[in-house]
């Protein structure tokens, strides 16, 4: 009888955070054997400023850099087809994929063309086999992050390519780009953080490995979320913040279901809500779901929310309880930090009738559909 | 929980676990498109039987004439070259090396010649001379210690010249390392013992080493948590096999704790005594750790008490008041050593006195402290000790290991 | 137009300037305090007849190398390139050595956060190591020193912090 199923886990991205962690890339390129990096993101959705302080970050090594500063959400395979053929011409060697979201996203999908050599990106897809290392791939986050940067997921024109490969193999989290603009902001990334990692203790299988990056980032959250709010500028609140979401992607690579996910995708590509947004309203109810259906244990997420002492002063049978009632706390407090600027509901979110249609057809399609549904009423009003 | 200034974090190494982890190789081969696996090991290993478990679990892909069981107890660049001469006359394409630190030290050095080609294994050594990824490598350790399917560092002798290679590179990481709770079944309690400790120790001093980083910490608290409770168990029911698994797991994360923040003075004396007195490493570990802790005391005396709950549970930790909760970490540590103590019929030594060789010889004689104190201040592992140590230091150290007794911590320097 | 624009790298000239200056500093200090101060001297005596070891910068410089020749302790100038060196230790930028050299994070403390490369032979690294450490004591004032290494030593005489510090800067500064 065997009483432990085979577990597995992975996490290829190495992480660098901190003071002059960018100044150290071009040292980490090198040992990744490339010298000439692309730059992919967009100077719309970072600034031109977090652009420039990723140039500078190269001064003195003599590297020339391209720059590709353009990515939309509207991005597809004609995209990556060009840049596709722009790579291979120009003979950069590596991809720096400075933001989140969608230019992650790009620039994995890039990264799969420009290493497998595809004859035309167009013709990638989510079925296109990968069995070996692609080109390096570097993630620099700015502040509006999914968390998915770090993941093995790329979801590309609709579509989730979704290989260990396409993870990046170096994450560069820099307190230079990781002030928000905005409590909204980081709120949004840290919420979205803190739903991936706990969803994927909770839905899956116990696994030591997983937990490691999912207990850490939710602890992160828990203590910096409520100081990065109120004052977005600060360094180590928000630094520690996309730590957190850098963490939560590489253990949302494991994760069984991704109930809290789908739904923040969903608004996301319908309606541009940031993920983190939808997953703050739908986490005290799809948690309480886990909790109901018995799957797993939410009583050990207390420890990462409260610390070793009330941890331990809290009776064994009651934890699980005692963290939904945390969360619950955590979350009011965010919402009275910031009124207006985070909706509570979908309501308040403003989400017009007609894409609500549209958003409840793209989650019927789904093998859990009647299910997210449900959370969706409940996060009506 | 504390972010550093700045860190750096990295295990790139797929862990796959379980009771029957070696049946998931053929597939992690295909998912890598290899086809031919050379399989490194070495003599004790195969004697054992664990080749048998490991071969038949591969099935169709099993090619008996494929299985290299010379690998000496020291690695050696000979050997080296040899398997990879083997590797390319028969077209593999993924090196499975099972055993303990010297055969993956092997594979690994085999890895590097196949996959560069290089004719000169010298030209790859140092930190950073590898570019680029090297062939598949699944590791399958047969100890629940060493971490060293978790590290990328790997040290190849030449014994004709009398050299020592070391390399350092993120592309040594194998690709896979697969845990199973058979090949760890049949050792027996005295190994058990010694190679846990070793864990518990790498667990242990990546929470307090200057390296420590948030990742590097949740590595350490899990394998903690994990090793404190179960090496007991093990020793005392080798053929517990969850237990076994376990161990298995808590050792592998307690590797890739301290390939990232480092570990110190326990490592570095347990090192300089090894190489003295022909200690086992882990031995040198279970002496050492409580003197570890009680030297770094002062500076980091936060992180030590955060060890307690992991180790101890909530009643321990709740009725221990704030103030006192890392001297418990410590007497718990000196207990464990005990109990290891009674449970191996007194074999596992607590103390540097104590350990004794297969005539009954004292291996580790007061007079060569002196010596031992010396040589510790050549090894690497100082450099991320949290307290600085000198000769006196060390020698003060290794005196109090020796008797046994607790360290006078108003006897250590300070800033 | 190529939707993609080329970037050259810029120049950090006055951060360069800086680090420059300081290894060359570091470099005059080595070499005097190998005739000052006894542990310095000591520590040379136990490595080679010829070692040379550098301190510098990745992936441009600048950089300094200090050897032993013929018995004395030598700064050899700012390229390692003409030297076979025994240990190298590289900061992994110009940023980097910039925040060690201006003492806003200590070299125990760099190598802690990974960003000092340490190359070679393991016992000669770690006799840099400590003469580098011994080195910083006698340059800094106290509060410099003392975060610049781990355990500050008190129980130097005064007559040796002092008396070596005079002599130290004596000679960094005539290059004696
Ligand atoms: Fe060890």
């Amino acid at each position: 009888m065997n009483s432990v199923p085979v577990f597995a886990f992975t996490c290829p991205v190495k992480t660098n955070s901190g003071n002059k962690a960018l100044e150290h890339l071009p040292v980490e390129l090198a040992g990744l054997n490339a010298c000439r990096p692309l730059i992919i993101t967009s100077a719309k959705a970072v600034g031109r400023k977090a652009v420039r302080t990723l140039q500078n970050a190269f001064g003195d090594s003599g590297m020339t850099l391209g720059l590709f500063d353009g990515v939309t959400k509207t991005a597809d395979l004609g995209l990556i087809e060009h840049l596709k053929n722009i790579c291979l011409e120009k003979k950069y060697d590596a991809i720096i994929a400075l933001g989140g979201y969608d230019i992650v996203d790009a620039a994995k999908v890039l990264n799969l063309a420009v290493s497998l050599d595809t004859a035309d990106a167009h013709k990638l897809s989510p079925e296109t086999p990968v069995r070996r290392h692609l080109s390096p791939l570097v993630v620099v986050p700015t502040a509006a992050a999914s968390g998915l940067e770090t993941s093995k997921f790329a979801h590309f024109s609709r579509r989730i390519y979704s290989s260990e490969y396409l993870a990046p193999n170096l994450v560069v989290i820099d307190p230079r780009l990781t002030r928000a603009a905005d409590g909204k902001t980081i709120a949004a990334t840290g919420l979205a953080a803190l739903g991936r990692a706990a969803e994927s203790h909770i839905s899956a299988d116990a696994n030591p490995f997983r937990d490691a990056y999912s207990f850490a980032a939710i602890r992160f959250v828990k203590e910096n979320l409520p100081a990065a709010v109120i004052k977005p500028a600060d360094k180590k609140a928000s630094l520690a913040i996309l730590n957190a979401a850098s963490m939560s992607g590489c253990a949302a690579s494991d994760a069984n279901s991704a109930r809290l996910h789908k739904l923040g995708q969903v608004f996301y590509e319908m309606q541009h809500i940031p993920q983190g947004v939808i997953m703050g309203m739908c986490l005290p109810h799809v948690l309480g779901d886990y909790l109901q259906e018995g799957i797993n244990d939410l009583a050990s997420l207390l420890l990462p929310l409260v610390g070793e002492d009330e941890f331990s002063r809290t009776p064994a049978a009651k934890r699980a309880d005692a963290a939904l009632a945390v969360l619950g706390r955590f979350l009011a407090d965010l919402y009275g930090a910031l009124g207006k600027d985070l909706p509570r509901n979908l309501r308040e979110a403003g989400v017009p009738g007609y894409i609500m249609e549209d958003i409840l057809d793209v989650l019927d399609k789904d093998n859990e559909g009647p299910y997210l549904r449900t959370v969706v009423e409940r996060i009506a009003e | 929980m504390l972010l550093p200034d700045y860190y750096e974090f990295c295990c790139r190494v797929k862990i796959v676990a379980g009771h029957d982890a070696l049946e998931k190789i053929p597939e992690l081969l295909t998912e890598r498109g290899a086809k031919r696996p050379l399989i490194i090991t070495d003599k004790g290993v195969a004697s054992a039987g664990l080749i048998d478990i490991v071969s038949a679990a591969q099935k169709d892909r099993l090619f008996a004439d494929l299985i290299a069981d010379n690998v000496p107890p020291d690695s050696d660049l000979r050997v080296v070259n040899q398997l990879a001469k083997l590797y390319k006359e028969n077209d593999c394409d993924a090196i499975i090396a099972v055993g303990g630190g010297s055969v993956m030290d092997t594979a690994k050095g085999v890895n590097i010649v196949v996959s560069e080609n290089a004719e000169d294994l010298m030209a790859f050594s140092g930190v950073g001379a590898l570019k680029r990824p090297l062939k598949p490598l699944i590791a399958v350790p047969t100890t629940a210690g060493t971490g060293s399917e978790v590290t990328q560092v790997a040290v190849i002798k030449d014994h004709e010249k009398h050299l020592k290679m070391a390399f350092g590179s993120y592309f040594l990481l194998p690709d896979i390392s697969v845990l199973d709770s058979r090949m760890t079944m049949t050792m027996p309690p005295l190994i058990t013992a010694m190679t846990g400790m070793d864990a518990l120790s790498h667990a242990v001093e990546a929470y307090y080493c200057l390296q420590k980083n948030p990742l590097s910490d949740a590595h350490s608290l899990a394998a903690v948590r994990m090793i404190y409770h179960y090496l007991p168990i093990v020793a005392e029911n080798p053929s517990d096999r969850n237990a076994r698994l376990s161990m298995a797991v808590g050792a592998c994360l307690a590797g890739i704790a301290f390939s990232n923040s480092m570990v110190g003075l326990v490592h570095n004396l347990g090192h300089a005594t090894g190489s003295v007195c022909g200690v086992p490493h882990g031995i040198c570990m279970a002496i050492m750790l409580p003197y570890g802790l009680e030297y770094n005391m002062h500076k980091r005396e936060e992180a030590i008490a955060g060890l307690l709950l992991p180790m101890a549970g909530e009643a321990i930790y709740r009725e221990t008041p704030p103030a006192q909760r890392a001297d418990k970490v410590v007497s718990l540590i000196r207990q464990l050593n005990a109990d290891l103590n009674t449970i191996t019929g007194g074999r596992h030594a607590r103390f540097f006195k104590e350990v004794k060789d297969r005539e009954g010889k004292p291996l580790v004689p007061r007079e060569v402290l002196p010596q031992i104190a010396r040589a510790a201040l050549s090894d690497g592992a100082s450099i991320y000790n949290p307290e600085d140590t000198d000769y006196e230091d060390n020698l003060m150290v290794l005196e109090a290991a020796w008797e046994g007794i607790p360290l006078d911590r108003n006897k250590i320097k300070r800033g | 137009m190529s939707i993609v624009k080329d970037i050259p790298s810029a120049k950090k000239p006055l951060k360069r300037a800086y680090v420059g200056i300081f290894l060359w500093f570091t470099g005059r200090a080595i070499q005097a305090a190998a005739k000052v101060d006894k542990e310095v001297k000591k520590e040379f005596d136990n490595l080679p007849d010829d070692f040379t070891f550098s301190l510098g910068c990745l992936p441009n410089g600048p950089w300094m190398v200090i050897g032993k020749r013929n018995g004395a302790v030598k700064y050899l100038g700012g390229n390692p390139s003409q030297h076979k060196v025994h240990v190298r230790l590289a900061i992994k930028s110009v940023d980097a050595a910039f925040l060690i050299l201006s003492f806003q994070e200590s070299t125990a403390l760099a190598t802690a956060r990974n960003r000092l490369i340490t190359d070679g032979e393991v016992p000669y690294a770690l006799a840099v190591i400590r003469i580098l450490d011994i080195v910083e004591v006698y340059l800094l004032p106290k509060i410099i020193a003392g975060l610049a290494v781990k355990r500050y030593p008190k129980q130097w005489s005064a007559g040796r912090k002092l008396g070596g510090r005079i002599g130290i800067y004596a000679r960094t500064i005539l290059g004696i």
